[in-house]
């Protein structure tokens, strides 16, 4: 699996260009199918930029082209449909709601895939830092290269449940031991 | 035959004739025949006009309907009903002897063609024309002494398009009283319908029949295919008036009475009870009808069965009062009247001119060709219209009797300015042929009769082709802008209240009749023929959209315009449809509602689209974007 795409700018779906896709669409069955087209875009966007936090301002809401914006409020209700659907969730609930994590790997992917490159590399039973995980040499050509600490933490909580994993350490000096 | 077929209109009612006026309408009524029912006919409306008795049958309209030319009428009874038994009031057809030379010309004619014994005028045409013959012996008119009940002859040198106030008039001849203009004049006229042409052809070429608002005059090609449809009629009723005139001896003083008359001059004795009784004795000659199997429609030679309407839900004796106004009118008199003779007819040398499209010019008319026989003419005209302004108005009874010619010259008028949508047909409504509430029967389910006429009207009136309301609005209009519409054509009286106007509109599902109105998602009330569905809708503005696809565009576009169109505005749409901008807004969201089109709301305001967005709706298949 390809984890960047070759061109170095991030190509935007042809619908990207319909100005109606910048306004919600108050008929359901619309409105759902404008959802999961925004859904499948910011996860496309999010992979291509590596982004894992996405805030309401994003460029990616605003076709300079066109001269339209998706606001604030519907780009919440569309990331409230990806959460909905498991694909984002926010930093901090509540009233705020102004900046999503964008699950384009979901923390249980996250989980695996660390899981299958220890297991790859034969690091079971090693101890390795955090800051090694996701920004050592050895992990470069890795997808959670560069991956952002907190979705890291949350992957590997959920290493530590399946019991692969136990995390120890102090807050910026953590490490992690593989089973 | 005594029972017509009749025919009715988009609404399922009659069709009435150029001069009929509706006078009163009762639904919930029977058709007896003697003393059988007559099957099939005994749920419907009857329609008490000023020249028929008219009955729609409810359950199959087109098929089961009828009417009874009132002039064929020569005697109603009132039955006031007893116990189980409904009221009833029987019609006693004229008896055979007399009535058959005029039910057989009048049968002959045919419903298509019955437009050949209505009024010569034309509301289309120049209204004014001079008949090619000379006036009717002034003898054959009389008028009737409202003092003394003596009939007059009407002066030979009396000109009702020419009297005026300042006209003498001669006292009665039996006590001496001078009579009302107004009096003398209806006679004149009333005798000028019953006078039989000289030639027929040529009075079959002057007048260009019309027949009811809604239809066309019909073209002189037509009138010539059938010279003879003038001639049966008038002929017949020549015979019928020298039949009645010789037949109308006091059975009591053998006193020779006027045909108009109902009693004896001398004795004062009925005169009409004669007519009855050789009806009945023709009537007991036939078998009793054998039930409710016989298909009397068909039966030729049953013309002396009476008719009786029974009243199942009131009503009868309004109808009754109004049926005894309308006999002792006798408007039908009037239908197939000439006009009014021209007043300078003596004038010269434009005696006998035919102003009619039809009639070859005569030799004086070559005379004046070219621009000079233009301007005589157009003065002629002029001055013929004064005449008769002058006329009409001088008091009301002979408004009434010249209401005919000023209708046409408003039209013309109207016409003539090129304005033909309110003005006129709030004139033409003005003079009847709409449903008011006074003319409805009592019962308890009067107002729902009301509202069930004022549905029909309705339906009429949109249907109109003439008038074209739901054409010209793209075939769609709101409730409030058509009761606007409505109650302007009406002319100002006889509004209708918003709420009866909405029940009427609802009525038309249940009523089958050829428009509908629907409920859009705001609240918003339209109305639209029936044939229009939201899925024809939604494929016109489809089909409208994609074609934006190949326009190139004034301006630059920032997206891929041959590819997903244009967005179009409820502005837009109004104008490419012809509908109003309230319609449009409901029609575009209607089909975003149902999934076809998508909004977008920018600075430029409201637009929609065709729905890219959604895979299931797009207009071609739209691939979805896929990133894993």
């Amino acid at each position: 699996m390809t984890t960047l795409s070759p061109s170095t700018t991030f190509t935007y779906p042809r619908h990207y260009n319909f100005p109606p896709f910048f306004t919600r669409q108050p008929q359901l069955t619309t409105f759902h199918a404008q959802c999961r087209k925004w859904s499948l875009l910011i996860q496309a966007y999010c992979r291509f930029h590596r982004l894992f936090r996405l805030p309401l301002d994003s460029p990616l809401f605003t076709n300079e082209r066109l001269n339209r914006r998706l606001v604030p409020e519907d780009a919440r209700a569309v990331l409230d449909f990806m959460r909905s659907e498991g694909r984002a969730e926010w930093v901090r609930g509540g009233e705020e709601r102004s900046v999503a994590w964008v699950w384009w790997r979901t923390p249980e992917e996250w989980a695996g895939i660390i899981g299958d490159w220890v297991e790859e590399t034969a690091q079971k039973n090693t101890v390795l830092t955090l800051y090694e995980l996701t920004e050592g040499e050895a992990t470069v050509s890795q997808e959670f290269h560069g991956m952002d600490p907190e979705v890291l933490q949350r992957a590997l909580a959920i290493l530590v449940k399946r019991g692969k994993a136990q995390v120890f350490g102090q807050e910026d000096q953590q490490g992690v031991k593989f089973f | 035959m005594f029972l017509k077929s009749i025919d009715l209109t988009t609404a399922l009612r009659p069709s009435y004739l150029p001069d009929e006026v509706l006078l009163f309408v009762q639904d919930n009524v029977g058709l007896y025949e003697g003393k059988s029912k007559i099957p099939d006919h005994q749920n419907g409306s009857v329609y008490l006009t000023s020249h028929r008795i008219c009955y729609v049958d409810n359950a199959d309209p087109r098929k089961n309907s009828a009417a009874i030319d009132l002039k064929d009428i020569d005697r109603f009874e009132f039955y006031a009903g007893f116990l189980k038994s409904s009221p009833k009031i029987t019609l006693i057809p004229k008896p055979s002897k007399r009535s058959s030379v005029q039910s057989r010309a009048v049968s002959s004619l045919g419903s298509p063609s019955r437009s050949a014994t209505s009024s010569p005028l034309s509301r289309t045409d120049s209204p004014f024309r001079v008949p090619t013959t000379e006036p009717p012996p002034a003898s054959t008119a009389t008028w009737i002494c409202p003092i003394c009940s003596f009939s007059n002859p009407v002066p030979s040198n009396f000109d009702p398009a020419t009297a005026s106030a300042h006209t003498p008039l001669a006292p009665c001849l039996a006590c001496g009283i001078k009579p009302p203009l107004a009096l003398v004049l209806k006679a004149a006229i009333s005798s000028v319908t019953n006078r039989p042409p000289p030639s027929s052809s040529q009075f079959s070429g002057a007048p260009l029949p019309i027949r009811g608002r809604t239809d066309l005059p019909l073209s002189p090609s037509d009138t010539s295919t059938r010279p003879h449809s003038q001639s049966p009629i008038s002929n017949s009723n020549g015979a019928l008036q020298s039949n009645t005139r010789a037949s109308f001896q006091c059975p009591r003083c053998t006193f020779e009475n006027h045909p108009s008359l109902l009693s004896c001059e001398l004795c004062g004795a009925p005169l009409i009870s004669q007519d009855p009784s050789s009806g009945l004795d023709n009537s007991t000659l036939r078998a009793e009808s054998p039930g409710p199997t016989l298909s009397h429609l068909q039966l030729p030679g049953i013309e002396n069965e009476s008719i009786k309407l029974s009243f199942r839900a009131g009503g009868e004796k309004i109808f009754y009062e109004r049926l005894k106004g309308c006999m002792t009118q006798r408007k039908w008199l009037l239908q197939g009247a000439p006009p009014v003779p021209r007043p300078n007819r003596a004038s010269g040398t434009e005696s006998g001119i035919s102003w009619s499209g039809t009639s070859t010019p005569t030799g004086e008319r070559m005379k004046t060709v070219g621009i000079a026989g233009l301007e005589q003419r157009r003065l002629e005209v002029q001055k013929n219209n004064e005449i008769i302004i002058g006329n009409a108005f001088e008091d009301l009874e002979a408004l009434m009797a010249s209401a005919k010619e000023i209708v046409a010259l408003a039209e013309s008028f109207a016409s003539s300015n090129g304005n033909t949508s309110s003005e006129s047909s709030a004139v033409a409504n003005a003079l009847g042929l709409v449903t008011t509430k006074d003319m409805l029967g009592g019962g308890s389910n009067s107002e729902s009769l009301y509202i069930t006429e004022l549905s029909r009207n309705l339906a009429e009136f949109l249907t109109d082709d003439a008038r074209g309301v739901l054409r010209k609005a793209g075939g769609i209009i709101s409730l409030v802008d058509l009761w606007a519409m409505f109650n302007r054509a009406r002319g100002g009286v006889e509004l209708v209240s918003p709420s009866d106007f909405e029940k009427a509109a609802r009525l038309w599902e249940k009523l089958k009749l050829p428009v509908r109105l629907r409920q859009f998602k705001s609240g918003v009330l339209v109305v639209q023929g029936s044939d229009r569905t939201d899925e024809k809708t939604i494929k016109a503005l489809l089909a409208w959209l994609s074609s934006l696809h190949s326009v190139p565009p004034d301006k630059e576009l920032a997206w891929d315009w041959q590819t997903f169109g244009r967005g179009v505005t409820a502005h837009d749409t109004a104008e490419h449809f012809g509908w109003s901008i309230g319609v449009a807004e409901e029609e575009l969201e209607m089909a975003e509602d149902r999934g076809a089109l998508c909004r977008e709301e920018s600075d430029e305001g409201l637009k929609f689209w065709e729905n890219w967005i959604d895979p299931d709706q797009s207009p071609s298949s739209d691939q979805p974007y896929n990133v894993i």
